[in-house]
């Protein structure tokens, strides 16, 4: 303990290594935790930008793609999902224009976070790690879209599922 | 300066305007938006970032800050009260148009809106850096008092207002109005208990004032709209009223500058404190 009741840094991270996220999300949380607000902001943007690269590449296939435009986001979002045989995801998303910044940031951390999970493991992950990235002082009303890719993403893999499910029974 | 027959053409500048201007050592460019990280993206030459929540507003009361502080963040931009501040933003300068209520708040008349705000910058090619500017501390004279007596309204006012059936403008979108939505489109909840509008309110999204390029709309439009439709008129006792009174504020910057009334007020309590008030009155309709 670094103070009475405070976990230290390690601690922190041990438990992360210990926890429902994935490892790459993990290594993604545990990088962040370690970051002032300034560099953390740096980092976000730098996630930001690389948000168009995690669209579909050429050539790609998909089991299941979901293109819509909901109320709670102000654009169109793409998920596009793949799966292994090993069952191991890879997602590929769009963003429309109006996208907010964090949103865009938050899409590359877990296209590149979840990369590998199952389609189970992606249904269990808790939202909580948003914050831990993101910083208490970023994550207001007006920003809560940083939770919707997660959401879309969870969408998706329960589609995959539930046709699996089906696939199963017939 | 833009003049579309505005009351006060020269609040308004068009995006070449500040581009010719960049290095003009009277004027502080400053960014306001929604996107939180928006301007770490990219801003135009010379900006300064100033955030709506984390700058302008106390972070422990629903308020905004004191004079002192004002003052103190005006001198970390480099902007001395005789500073000429021209706004912009994302969201068709909605966060532009708040921040700017808010200098007025605190007694800074010299305030100007770059038309069209950042999405017509963007859309015209025009350069974006990165590079953070770093200005000589400026000096600033704290306002004896924030003038919320003057153009900001509070709950009490607002009732008073509405049980005299003097102008209220709701400027939320029309779903919202009638109570069938409880945020707005688009947008998460922000936790208002019960939708509706004020009593004797009239609906005028914000976005009527502006073309689709972000611009404001001519005078001769614009008063259509307020007047012809909405019945203001010229010489009335105003109160524009949204969700959190940032929209509102760009609806108070139109009437006021670019059609000239003299008594408008900004309800920044808005409907995330009368949806949630008790004892509240409401209309559906």
């Amino acid at each position: 303990m670094d103070r009475v009741g405070q976990p230290s840094g390690r601690a922190n991270r041990t438990q992360l290594m210990e926890s429902q996220y994935p490892e790459p999300l993990t290594r993604i949380i545990c990088l962040f935790e370690g970051l002032s607000d300034a560099e953390k902001r740096e980092s976000l943007i730098s996630y930001a930008d690389s948000a168009s690269k995690q669209a579909p590449r050429s050539g790609e296939t998909f089991d299941l793609e979901d293109i819509r435009k909901d109320e709670e986001c102000t654009d169109t979002v793409g998920v596009y999902l793949k799966i292994s045989p090993t069952r191991a995801c890879t997602f590929r998303i769009t963003l429309g224009p109006q996208v907010q910044t964090l949103t865009k940031a938050m899409t590359s951390i877990l296209c590149k976070g979840l990369d590998g999970a199952s389609p189970e493991q992606i249904l269990d992950i808790p939202a909580d790690f948003v914050p831990k990235i993101v910083g208490a002082d970023l994550v207001r009303q007006r920003s809560q879209t940083v939770y919707y890719i997660l959401t879309r993403m969870k969408s998706a893999s329960r589609v995959w599922l539930n046709r699996e499910r089906a696939a199963t029974h017939h | 300066m833009i003049d579309k027959n505005y009351a006060h053409p020269e609040v308004l500048v068009s995006t070449e305007w500040v581009a010719e201007h960049l290095a003009d050592p009277c004027l502080r460019l400053v960014e306001s938006n929604e996107d939180i990280l928006l301007y770490d993206t990219g801003h135009i030459q010379g900006a300064v970032h100033i955030d709506w929540r984390s700058d302008l507003q106390d972070q422990m009361i629903r308020d905004y800050i004191t004079p002192e502080k004002f003052a103190s963040l005006c001198e970390r931009h480099g902007i001395s009260n005789d500073t000429t501040v021209v706004f912009y933003g994302d969201k068709s300068n909605w966060w532009a148009c708040y921040a700017l209520w808010a200098f007025r708040l605190f007694g800074h008349t010299k305030v100007m809106v770059m038309d069209g705000g950042r999405e017509k910058w963007v859309a015209e090619g025009r350069h974006l850096t990165r590079a953070v500017p770093h200005f000589q501390s400026g000096t600033y004279l704290p306002a004896t008092h924030r003038k919320d007596d003057e153009i900001r309204a509070f709950f009490d006012q607002t009732l008073t207002h509405s049980k005299e059936n003097k102008p209220l403008i709701d400027v939320r979108s029309p779903g919202e109005f009638r109570g069938e939505l409880t945020h707005m489109p688009e947008y998460p909840q922000e936790g208002v208990l019960r939708g509706g509008h004020i009593p004797g309110a009239a609906s005028v999204p914000w976005k009527m004032a502006v073309n689709d390029d972000a611009t404001f709309k001519s005078a001769e439009d614009l008063r259509r709209i307020y007047e012809q439709e909405a019945g203001l008129r010229p010489g009335d006792d105003v109160i524009a009223y949204c969700r959190i009174g940032e929209r509102s504020s760009h609806t108070w910057f139109v009437l006021t500058y670019l059609l000239g009334y003299k008594n408008v007020r900004n309800y920044d309590g808005s409907w995330t404190e009368w949806g949630n008030r008790v004892g509240a009155p409401i209309e559906r309709n």
